[in-house]
């Protein structure tokens, strides 16, 4: 029940004359995920994986309640994304490249009013942003405005401030992208720490060195359905010589022939 | 309702903490009209000064001496001397070396004392040249007054000339002649300022955070979408408000240059504190209408540009009622005008400032306006929660 439960999820985008061009079909939505279920699990960090338009970010994007699914549900800690998406928005935090700060701000200012929307109160929001800026190396550049930061500073700002209300439920694209090495590890080593305190994250990334080395359990999607899912080591074990990479390519080539 | 008022300190403070925005949104409309409006005026006005400094000079042959004492008695002039063909006094008229040139018959006066035909006389001005028009003009005054004694002169009793006296009391009260240039002019100006003022925040703060990808991240917070798109109309409210005040008093303390007043406002203590209210309450929710309109299309467009772009033929049917309340003759007192979009408040306006509206009237633009605001509200609030609209870029 205190899990986040993806169920038969399904969603489609109404394609434009001009996208049914570049597609080069004649269908006028496009089934962007395809009765989806998985669940993620207190405790643990649940890796999405697929090949880019296989559809994560569009689950990610439901969970999050950007948008709503077409069929299915998504329950987080109990509470659906159909009927209680304030709730959900409040136990969530939702991490992507999609979602910019505006860039007039200082990561102090978007730090207090995120939090402000959040409803966190000023001692704890004092304390928690000290913390997160002081792990993530914010504090040298916290009077800097957004636009006069580096592609990584603002990413590493974007990750203090998915976090402002240090939600149960962490669902973060591609976290790493675009911070160096040692920040990089950082943000890993904080999202295990995070699992140890008992949060439940989705981890949706390309990269499989991070996949392998963080996640508990990980689900391959391709063309929106999930092909392959459970602990690391049982969808390695599909593989004769256990390798994820070989497990990633074999999948996205069965994909293929069955399209074709 | 508590994140309302987050978004809305957020999106004031946007705005009054940016150097440029401040100069764009507060100073500059008020600078740019104060300065526009008094150029106009001082040139306006120095050119009139140097009409009525100029002494025209005119050429005159065979001048009859009646004719030179009624011309001495209408206006400034200095005469050329000497005798110039007529070819060279055309050519001396058209490059304005003379203002007027009048050619008598010798026999002129003679003439018309004896009644013999009719004398012709020759007037050569320019009409191109507001000197020579001017002269022209004047020239013409002292000819009538001329004419009119020579008439007088041929009755047996000078007073069949004047068969009735028609006396005029005018019993105009200053107050209605200053109410109905208010009346003309201000409810114009107010909604073309109104309307310049929302388009100067509005865009930006919808349109432009849908364009920047900072909206979404607003939308995964906890906030209801009610909350934002009231966050956003209120802020864009009060700093429209600010911008179109700043208009106002550009436009307030230029008049008294472009209307020639002899540099004192126009009296606006016939007005009572009343009828400030009043006119106070329109405006805001004239505002608010305004604003929520213009949230709406910004919500709409994928960008700030397509934003203004999408505005701008509701910005001309404002305009041109405006315009045209301007150059109508009365205030409409129909019910039905009163309910109607942007009409219903610049006539109220007008009625206003003329003391010419009922409560009946007030009331139907005021409540007409608040539900086609609230509407906009509603529909803003669907839109906000629409993922079609608010992702597709």
């Amino acid at each position: 029940m205190n899990d986040l439960l993806v169920k038969d999820l399904r969603k489609t985008f109404r394609l434009s004359r001009k996208q049914r061009r570049i597609d080069r079909t004649k269908e006028r939505r496009k089934v962007a995920v395809d009765g989806l279920s998985f669940t993620a699990r207190r405790g643990e960090i649940y890796g999405l994986l697929g090949p880019n338009g296989a559809g994560k970010t569009t689950t990610l994007r439901c969970i999050a309640t950007l948008i709503s699914p077409d069929e299915g549900d998504v329950r987080v800690d109990g509470k659906s994304v159909l009927t209680d998406s304030l709730e959900v928005r409040q136990y969530i935090s939702f991490l992507t490249s999609e979602l910019k700060l505006d860039d007039f701000f200082t990561p102090n200012y978007l730090f207090d009013y995120f939090s402000r929307l959040h409803g966190v109160d000023a001692a704890t929001r004092k304390k928690r942003k000290k913390d997160l800026f002081k792990r993530f190396g914010i504090d040298r550049f916290a009077e800097v405005k957004v636009a006069d930061l580096s592609s990584g500073m603002k990413q590493k700002t974007s990750l203090a401030i998915s976090l402002v209300h240090d939600p149960d439920f962490i669902v973060f694209d591609e976290p790493t992208n675009g911070l160096d090495v040692l920040t990089a590890r950082t943000v890993t080593d904080y999202l295990l720490e995070m699992r140890e305190a008992g949060k439940a994250i989705i981890l949706s990334t390309h990269i499989l060195s991070v996949v392998e080395k963080m996640c508990d359990r990980v689900g391959i999607i391709i063309d929106g359905r999930l092909q392959a899912e459970g602990t690391l080591d049982e969808v390695r074990r599909t593989d004769a010589d256990a390798n994820l990479e070989n497990v990633f390519f074999q999948l996205v080539e069965q994909s293929e022939v069955a399209a074709a | 309702m508590k994140n309302l008022w987050v978004i809305f300190k957020k999106e004031i403070y946007r705005v009054v903490t940016d150097k440029r925005l401040v100069l764009g949104v507060f100073i500059l409309p008020g600078l740019s009209i104060f300065l526009i409006y008094t150029i106009i005026g001082t040139a306006i006005g120095g050119q009139m000064d140097e009409e009525q400094a100029h002494v025209p000079t005119l050429y005159v042959e065979n001048l009859p001496g009646e004719v030179e004492a009624h011309l001495d008695a209408h206006m400034d002039y200095t005469l050329q001397e000497g005798t110039i063909e007529e070819e060279a006094l055309r050519e001396k008229i058209r490059e304005e070396e003379l203002d007027l040139a009048v050619i008598f018959p010798e026999d002129f006066a003679e003439r018309i004392d004896s009644r013999e035909g009719i004398p012709e006389a020759t007037v050569f001005y320019n009409q191109g040249s507001n000197h020579s028009s001017n002269a022209y003009n004047n020239f013409n005054q002292a000819m009538g007054a001329y004419h009119e004694n020579i008439i007088m002169d041929r009755l047996d009793d000078p007073s069949d000339y004047h068969p009735y006296e028609l006396g005029t009391v005018n019993l105009v009260d200053e107050r209605n002649v200053v109410a109905q240039g208010f009346a003309m002019l201000m409810p114009m100006l107010i909604i073309i300022f109104l309307f310049v003022g929302v388009m100067n925040i509005g865009p930006d703060a919808i349109a432009g955070e849908k364009e920047r990808g900072t909206i979404a991240t607003l939308l995964v917070t906890p906030t209801r979408r009610t909350e934002i798109a009231l966050g956003k109309v209120l802020s864009i409210a009060l700093l429209s408000f600010a911008s179109a005040l700043s208009s106002f008093i550009g436009i307030l303390l230029s008049l008294p240059q472009l209307m020639q007043f002899d540099d004192t406002l126009p009296d606006i203590s016939i007005y009572g504190i009343g009828d400030f209210a009043v006119l106070l309450l329109v405006l805001i929710i004239t505002v608010f209408f305004i604003v929520a309109l213009v949230s709406i299309i910004s919500t709409y467009a994928k960008s700030v540009k397509e934003a203004t772009t999408l505005i701008m033929p509701f910005y001309f049917i404002a305009m041109i009622i405006g315009i045209m309340n301007s150059f109508g003759t009365d205030v409409n007192q129909s019910l039905l005008p009163h309910l109607a979009p942007i009409y219903g408040p610049i006539n109220l306006l007008a009625g206003i400032l003329t003391f010419e509206y009922s409560l009946v009237n007030f009331f139907a633009t005021v409540l007409s306006t608040l539900v086609y605001t609230s509407l906009f509200v509603v529909l803003l609030n669907r839109m906000f929660s629409d993922e079609r609209i608010m992702f597709t870029r």
